[in-house]
C-alpha cells in the first residue's frame, strides 16, 4: 500500500509540469493581458501601458516568463498578484476557509439526502418515481438560475435569510453564518444530492442482482439485513469514487454558486483573477486545483481498495 | 441477468410506458431541433421593438423577449444548440471514455497506469475554470463548444468503467472464460463490457444534463453561445433578472431543460435496466 | 433531493424563530443614520487612488484631491484654497514655453494621524510618481512637471516645462503623506495601501478579503466636527449585478451607485429607493475602424450609415429613454460643448441614395456591393452587458434594411480591450466616459491612431488634428474653448464614428438619504459625501 502511494505521488511530478504548461499556455492565449482593465481608463495613456509592462516584466518573451514562474514556484516563490501587488499565496490562503466551509456542509447535506434517498429508490418502485423526478430537478437545474431563484424566494419575498455573503459584517456568530451558508449550500447539494442518489440506487440494484444476493435470500435472510449487510457494502465502491470524484471537482471552488451568493471563496477568486488576467493568481490557482484533485483521486483509489477486497490484487 | 426481476421492484419496470413516452418525447425534442425552420411561426432574428416583452398570446405562444422576438421561435432555434451541445458531447464522451476505461481496466498494470494517469491529469485540472479559459481563447461557435464540453467530460466515464471493469474482471464468470481459453478481446466484448453498460449509460445520461448545464454555466460567464444567437442556457441567463416581471423568459428554457434532462434519464435507466 | 428540502426548511425556520441572528442585523442597522451599506460591484486592488486602475470611489472618501468635479462638472478646491488660473494669477506662462501654477493650500488641515497637510506632501507626490520605482496608474500629466518648489509650508509652485491645458485635475487623486511613504517602496507598502492616511471624512477600519471595507467617520474633520453626518460606510464587495439587485431589493445594501440601464426599470417602484439620475460624461458610439474596413474611409459611406440608424427608437425603447441622443464626443455639461453641429436624422431613404451615389449597388441577396466588395462587416460590442447586446442586434437590422450587412459578435469585457488596443475589429460599439477636461486629441488626431493613442477609427484630418494640438496648447480658456467648438463642428461634418447617445449615471440611493447628487464623471457620486444624511423615516 505504501508503494502504491508513493509511486502514484512520484508519477504526479511529472504530470504537473505537463499541466503547468498546459495552462500557462492558454491563460496567455486568452485575448487581452493584466493590463487590459488599464485601457477601460482613457486617462492612461499609450506611454503607461508600455511603462506598465516592462513594470510587471510582461514585455518579456512567453517562455522566459514561464521558465522564471516555475523555477520560482518550485521553490515556493508564487510571485505576486498582478491585480493588487499583494503576494499569491496570500491571496489563495485567505480565501480557503470559506470554500472549504461551503463545499463542507454542502456534502454532508448532499450525503444525508442521498443515502437513504439512493437506497430506498433501489427497492421501493413507488419512491423510486418520486425521487427520480427530485432527482432529475436537482440534475437539470442551472447552479446560477436555482440560485437565484432561492435567492428572490428566501431573501426577498419571504426575507428569512440574508440572500448573499458570508456574515454580517458586525455579526458573524454562528447563527449568522449559518443563515448565510444555508442558501449557497442547498444549491451545491441539490445537483450533488440529485446525482449521487441516482448513483447509487443504480449501484444498489447491480448488487441485487448478482447470485450472492440471491443466494443470501434463499437462506431466508431479512430485506433490510440483505440491502444493508450485503448489499450496500458492495454498492460502495463505485458510489464512493463518484462522490470523491464530484468532491474533487468542487476542491477549487464552486466558480458559480461563489459568484452568485458573493461568497467569498477561491472560486470567486478565480472568476476575479480570469477577468483581469492576473496570471499569478490564475497559475496558483490552477496549480493548487490540481494538486487537490489528485490527492482526492488517491484517496479515492484507496477507498475501492480498502472497501472491496476483490481489488486487491486486481491492481 | 434481469435486475428487476430479482428486487422487490416489479418485473415492468424496464418495459412501463414511462421510458417509451420519454424516448417518444426526446425524438419529438430532436425533429424539433432539426425542423426549426420549418416549425417556428416567426424568422429568427424578426426584431419587433413595438412589442416587447409581451406576455404569451395566440400570436405569440411564448410571449416576446427584450427585442420582441418570438420566444417559442427561439426556444426552437436553441434547441438546435442545446441539443447538439448536450447529445453530442455526451456521446464524445461515452465513446472517449468507455474506451479509456475498459482498456485501462482490462489492459494490465502498464496499460493502466499509463491511461490513468493522463485521465488524472485531465482531471486534474479543475474543469469550469479550464472550460472559462478555453473559450475565452477560442470565441467559440457552437460546435467548438461541443467539443470542449465533449473532451472535458469523459474522464468520470473512464473512471467508472474502469472500476466496474476490474469489479467484474476479478468475478468467477470472467475467470472462467479466461481458463477456458477465450481470448481478452472476446472477454472484454463479450462477459464484461456488457456488464458495464449500467453504469456507462447512467454516466452517459447524467452527461447530457451536465452538458446542457456547463453551456449554460459559460453562459453566465459570457463565454458560452453568443446573441444573438439562442441556445437554453443564454436564453435562461438573460432571462435571471426578470424572473419577477417576465417569468416566461426564464420559464420556457428552463422548462426545456428540465424536459430533455428528464427524458435523457428515463431512456437511460430504461437501456440499463433492459441490458442489466 | 426530496429529503434536501425537507431537510433544510425546517432549519431555515428554526433559524429565524430563534432570533433571526444575522438577516435582521443586515436589514435595519441599530440606529438610522449610523450606518450606510453600499452595493459594491468590485473589490479595489488598492486603496492607493495614485495605483488603482478602477474608480476611486472607496478611496475618495478617505483621500481627498485639491479639487473635485461637482455633479455639474464645476472644478471646485478642496484641499486648494482655489483653483488656480490666469485670471486669478495662479497661472503664469513662461518665456521659455514653460507654465508655473501655484498652489495655495488650505490651512489646518491635517493628516488623520494628527501631522499637518503641508506642501511638502504636494512635492513629494510629484517626485515620488516622477522616480518611477512603482506601478502608478497613470503619469499624465506629471511627466511635463520639471521641478516643485514650496516657498511656505502652504504654497506650492508646479513648473511645467510645457503648458499643460488639464493643469486643474492635475492633484485630483490627492497627495501621499510624506512622513509616512518617504524612503518607503510604495508598491510594496502593504500598511498604505490597504490602509490609506487621508485627510478626508471618513477612515479604513476593516478591509475583509472578497467581503467588505468598512470605512469610519474621523473625529476632527477639518469641515467642521458635524461632518460627516453618516458614522459608518460600509462596502460590500458584490459583483454579479442580479445579487446586488437582490441584495437591494431585499434591503440588505441600501445604495447601488451606476445601475445598469436595464435593471433601472424593475427598481422603480420600491418604497425604500430613490432613482437619483445624472447625464454622464460620456457617449455610446460606433467605431468606424477606417484602416480595417476600408469603405469606411468615404465619408458618404458614413454618413449613409448614421441616416440608416433610428437612434430616437432605440433610446426610447431599450434604453427607456434613461439617454438623449447625441451629435458628438463633448457633452452639454461641458464648457466647450458645441450646439450647433451638422445631424443627420433617420432617414433610411436618404442613406440608400447616398449609398447608390458612392458606387454601393445593391446585390442579389439585398447586400450592397461595389468593385466586387459586399458592403458587410464585423460589429463587435461586449458581452455580458445587455443594453449593447440588443442594441448592437437592433442596429444590425437598421443597418440590413439599407443594404449593409452587419454581423455581431460579443466579446468579454477583458478579451474586448486588447481587441481594440490592436485595432483588430471593423466596428465596434462601445463609449468614452471622461473626464471633467475635454481634451479630445488622444481620440482624434492623426498622429494618436494606436499604439500612441486612442484614435481607433484610424481617422486622419489634417486641419482637425492642428485644431486639437492648438486647443491643447493654450492656458487661455476661451481661446482653448473656440478651438474646440470648431473641432467639434467639423468632426460633425466628417462623422469618422457615429455618435448614438449619451450615457446616464442612476445610482439607486435610500429615499431617506439627502445630500447626494450624483456626479457625471468618474470622479463618482462619493464626491460630497461628508454631506449626505440619513433623515428619521
Amino acid at each position: 500500500m505504501i508503494r502504491f502511494v508513493v509511486r502514484r505521488l512520484l508519477q504526479s511530478v511529472p504530470l504537473l509540469i505537463v499541466i503547468s504548461l498546459l495552462i500557462f499556455t492558454l491563460i496567455h492565449a486568452a485575448p487581452g493581458g493584466p493590463l487590459s482593465t488599464y485601457l477601460e481608463n482613457p486617462n492612461v495613456r499609450p506611454e503607461d501601458i508600455e511603462r506598465l509592462r516592462k513594470a510587471m516584466g510582461l514585455d518579456r518573451p512567453l517562455g522566459l516568463q514561464y521558465l522564471s514562474w516555475l523555477a520560482a514556484f518550485v521553490r515556493g516563490d508564487w510571485g505576486f498578484s498582478y491585480a493588487d501587488g499583494r503576494p499569491v499565496l496570500d491571496r489563495l490562503v485567505e480565501r480557503i476557509p470559506a470554500t472549504l466551509e461551503l463545499i463542507g456542509v454542502a456534502c454532508v447535506m448532499a450525503l444525508i439526502a442521498a443515502l437513504p434517498a439512493g437506497i430506498l429508490a433501489a427497492v421501493n418502485r413507488r419512491f423510486d418515481r418520486v425521487s427520480s423526478v427530485f432527482a432529475v430537478a436537482g440534475i437539470s437545474l442551472p447552479v446560477f438560475w436555482f440560485g437565484l431563484v432561492l435567492q428572490l424566494v428566501f431573501a426577498g419575498a419571504l426575507g428569512w435569510l440574508p440572500s448573499s455573503g458570508r456574515a454580517s459584517f458586525d455579526g458573524g456568530d454562528l447563527l449568522d453564518r449559518l443563515a448565510h451558508l444555508i442558501l449557497p449550500a442547498t444549491v451545491l447539494a441539490a445537483a450533488l444530492s440529485a446525482a449521487w442518489s441516482r448513483y447509487l440506487r443504480r449501484a444498489m440494484r447491480d448488487t441485487v442482482a448478482r447470485p450472492f444476493i440471491r443466494a443470501a435470500r434463499s437462506r431466508g435472510l431479512s430485506e433490510r439485513t440483505l440491502l444493508l449487510h450485503h448489499a450496500l457494502p458492495n454498492a460502495l465502491p463505485t458510489f464512493v469514487t463518484v462522490v470523491l470524484l464530484d468532491i474533487s471537482m468542487l476542491a477549487s471552488g464552486a466558480v458559480v454558486t461563489e459568484s452568485i451568493f458573493a461568497w467569498p471563496g477561491i472560486g470567486s477568486l478565480f472568476t476575479e483573477a480570469l477577468g483581469k488576467r492576473d496570471y499569478a493568481v490564475l497559475m496558483a490557482f490552477l496549480m493548487c486545483g490540481s494538486v487537490a484533485v489528485m490527492v482526492l483521486n488517491l484517496v479515492a483509489d484507496l477507498a475501492v481498495h480498502a472497501l472491496d477486497p476483490r481489488t486487491r490484487e486486481g491492481a | 441477468m434481469n435486475t428487476a426481476s430479482l428486487t422487490s421492484t416489479s418485473a415492468s419496470d424496464a418495459t412501463s410506458r414511462a421510458p417509451r413516452i420519454a424516448a417518444y418525447l426526446l425524438g419529438a425534442l430532436i425533429l424539433g431541433a432539426v425542423l426549426a425552420p420549418a416549425l417556428a411561426p416567426f424568422a429568427v432574428d424578426a426584431l419587433d421593438l413595438a412589442n416587447r416583452r409581451a406576455a404569451p398570446s395566440s400570436l405569440h405562444w411564448f410571449g416576446t423577449d427584450e427585442l420582441g422576438r418570438d420566444v417559442m421561435t427561439r426556444v426552437l432555434f436553441g434547441a438546435r444548440v442545446s441539443l447538439a451541445i448536450g447529445l453530442v458531447s455526451a456521446l464524445v464522451s461515452a465513446a472517449i471514455g468507455a474506451a479509456v476505461g475498459a482498456t485501462a481496466g482490462y489492459g494490465g498494470r502498464v496499460v493502466d497506469d499509463i491511461l490513468m494517469r493522463i485521465t488524472d491529469a485531465m482531471l486534474a485540472i479543475p474543469r469550469l475554470p479550464l472550460l472559462m479559459i478555453t473559450a475565452a481563447v477560442l470565441q467559440p461557435s457552437v460546435a467548438v463548444l461541443v467539443l470542449l464540453v465533449g473532451l472535458a467530460g469523459w474522464m468520470e466515464t473512464a473512471r467508472v468503467v474502469r472500476a466496474e471493469v476490474l469489479s467484474l474482471a476479478a468475478r468467477d464468470f470472467v475467470a472462467a472464460a479466461r481458463a477456458m481459453g477465450a481470448s481478452p478481446l472476446r472477454v472484454v466484448l463479450r462477459h464484461v463490457l456488457p456488464g458495464v453498460v449500467p453504469a456507462a449509460a447512467v454516466a452517459t445520461t447524467l452527461a447530457v444534463g451536465r452538458g446542457i448545464l456547463l453551456e449554460s454555466a459559460l453562459s453566465f460567464f459570457g463565454v458560452g453561445v453568443q446573441p444573438p444567437s439562442a441556445s437554453w442556457g443564454n436564453m435562461l441567463y438573460q432571462a435571471q433578472t426578470t424572473m419577477t416581471s417576465e417569468p416566461w423568459l426564464a420559464i420556457f428554457p428552463g422548462a426545456m431543460i428540465f424536459l430533455t434532462v428528464l427524458a435523457c434519464n428515463a431512456v437511460g435507466d430504461a437501456i440499463g435496466a433492459a441490458r442489466g | 433531493m426530496k429529503r434536501l428540502l425537507i431537510g433544510s426548511l425546517p432549519l431555515a425556520l428554526a433559524l429565524t424563530a430563534c432570533g433571526g441572528g444575522g438577516s435582521d442585523t443586515a436589514r435595519a442597522p441599530k440606529a438610522a443614520g449610523d450606518l450606510l451599506t453600499i452595493g459594491y460591484d468590485r473589490e479595489p486592488d488598492t486603496m492607493n487612488r495614485y495605483a488603482t486602475h478602477i474608480l476611486e470611489d472607496i478611496e475618495s472618501c478617505v483621500v481627498e484631491g485639491l479639487v473635485v468635479n461637482d455633479e455639474k462638472m464645476n472644478i471646485i478646491p478642496v484641499l486648494a484654497l482655489e483653483v488656480p488660473t490666469i485670471a486669478n494669477g495662479g497661472v503664469t506662462l513662461q518665456p521659455d514655453g514653460g507654465m508655473d501654477v501655484t498652489w495655495k493650500l488650505r490651512p489646518g488641515v491635517k493628516w488623520h494621524d494628527g501631522v499637518p497637510h503641508t506642501s511638502a506632501d504636494v512635492k513629494f507626490t510629484v517626485d515620488a510618481i516622477n522616480k518611477g520605482d512603482w506601478k502608478p496608474e497613470s503619469v499624465d500629466g506629471f511627466d511635463r512637471i520639471a521641478s516643485v518648489d514650496t516657498p511656505d509650508s502652504l504654497t506650492a509652485v508646479v513648473h511645467y516645462r510645457e503648458v499643460y491645458a488639464p493643469y486643474r485635475l492635475q492633484f485630483v487623486r490627492g497627495t501621499l503623506p510624506k512622513h509616512i511613504l518617504d524612503g518607503k517602496s510604495i508598491d510594496a507598502a502593504t500598511d498604505y495601501n490597504r490602509k490609506p492616511l487621508g485627510t478626508g471624512p471618513y477612515r479604513v477600519v476593516e478591509w475583509k478579503t472578497g467581503e467588505y471595507i468598512l470605512l469610519e467617520g474621523v473625529p476632527n474633520y477639518w469641515r467642521g466636527a458635524e461632518f460627516p453626518k453618516i458614522k459608518r460606510l460600509l462596502f460590500k464587495f458584490l459583483p454579479n449585478t442580479t445579487t446586488r439587485i437582490n441584495q437591494l431589493k431585499s434591503g440588505e445594501v441600501q445604495l447601488v451607485a451606476l445601475v445598469p440601464w436595464d435593471k433601472v426599470r424593475e427598481l422603480r417602484g420600491l418604497p425604500d429607493v430613490r432613482l437619483n439620475q445624472v447625464v454622464g460624461n460620456g457617449y455610446e458610439h460606433v467605431t468606424l475602424n477606417q484602416k480595417r474596413f476600408t469603405p469606411f474611409a468615404d465619408v458618404v459611406v458614413r454618413r449613409a450609415m448614421a441616416h440608416a440608424i433610428d437612434r430616437d427608437l432605440i433610446v426610447n425603447t431599450l434604453l427607456d429613454s434613461l439617454v438623449t441622443v447625441v451629435n458628438g464626443p463633448i457633452q452639454p455639461l461641458s464648457s466647450a460643448y458645441e450646439k450647433n453641429v451638422t445631424t443627420y436624422p433617420y432617414d433610411p431613404a436618404r442613406a440608400r441614395v447616398l449609398l447608390d451615389s458612392a458606387g454601393w449597388i445593391t446585390g442579389a441577396d439585398g447586400i450592397r456591393v461595389k468593385a466586387g466588395k459586399r458592403l458587410a462587416f464585423t460589429l463587435i460590442t461586449q458581452s455580458g452587458f445587455a443594453i449593447r447586446e440588443n442594441v448592437s442586434q437592433t442596429l444590425q437590422k437598421q443597418f440590413r434594411d439599407v443594404g449593409i450587412d452587419a454581423s455581431v459578435r460579443l466579446i468579454d469585457g477583458t478579451s474586448i480591450s486588447s481587441v481594440w488596443f490592436k485595432g483588430d475589429f471593423d466596428a465596434m460599439l462601445h463609449w468614452w466616459q471622461q473626464g471633467a477636461d475635454p481634451e479630445m486629441t488622444l481620440f482624434f488626431a492623426s498622429d494618436r491612431m494606436p499604439p500612441a493613442g486612442r484614435n481607433i477609427n484610424y481617422f486622419k484630418d489634417d486641419s482637425l488634428t492642428a485644431m486639437l494640438y492648438a486647443s491643447d496648447r493654450t492656458a487661455d480658456d476661451q481661446q482653448r474653448i473656440t478651438l474646440l467648438k470648431a473641432a467639434q463642428r467639423r468632426l460633425a461634418v466628417l462623422i469618422p464614428e457615429l455618435p448614438l447617445y449619451n450615457t446616464a449615471k442612476v445610482d439607486a440611493v435610500p429615499a431617506r438619504l439627502t445630500g447626494f447628487t450624483g456626479n457625471p464623471t468618474n470622479a463618482g457620486p462619493f464626491w460630497n459625501v461628508y454631506q449626505w444624511q440619513l433623515t428619521a423615516r
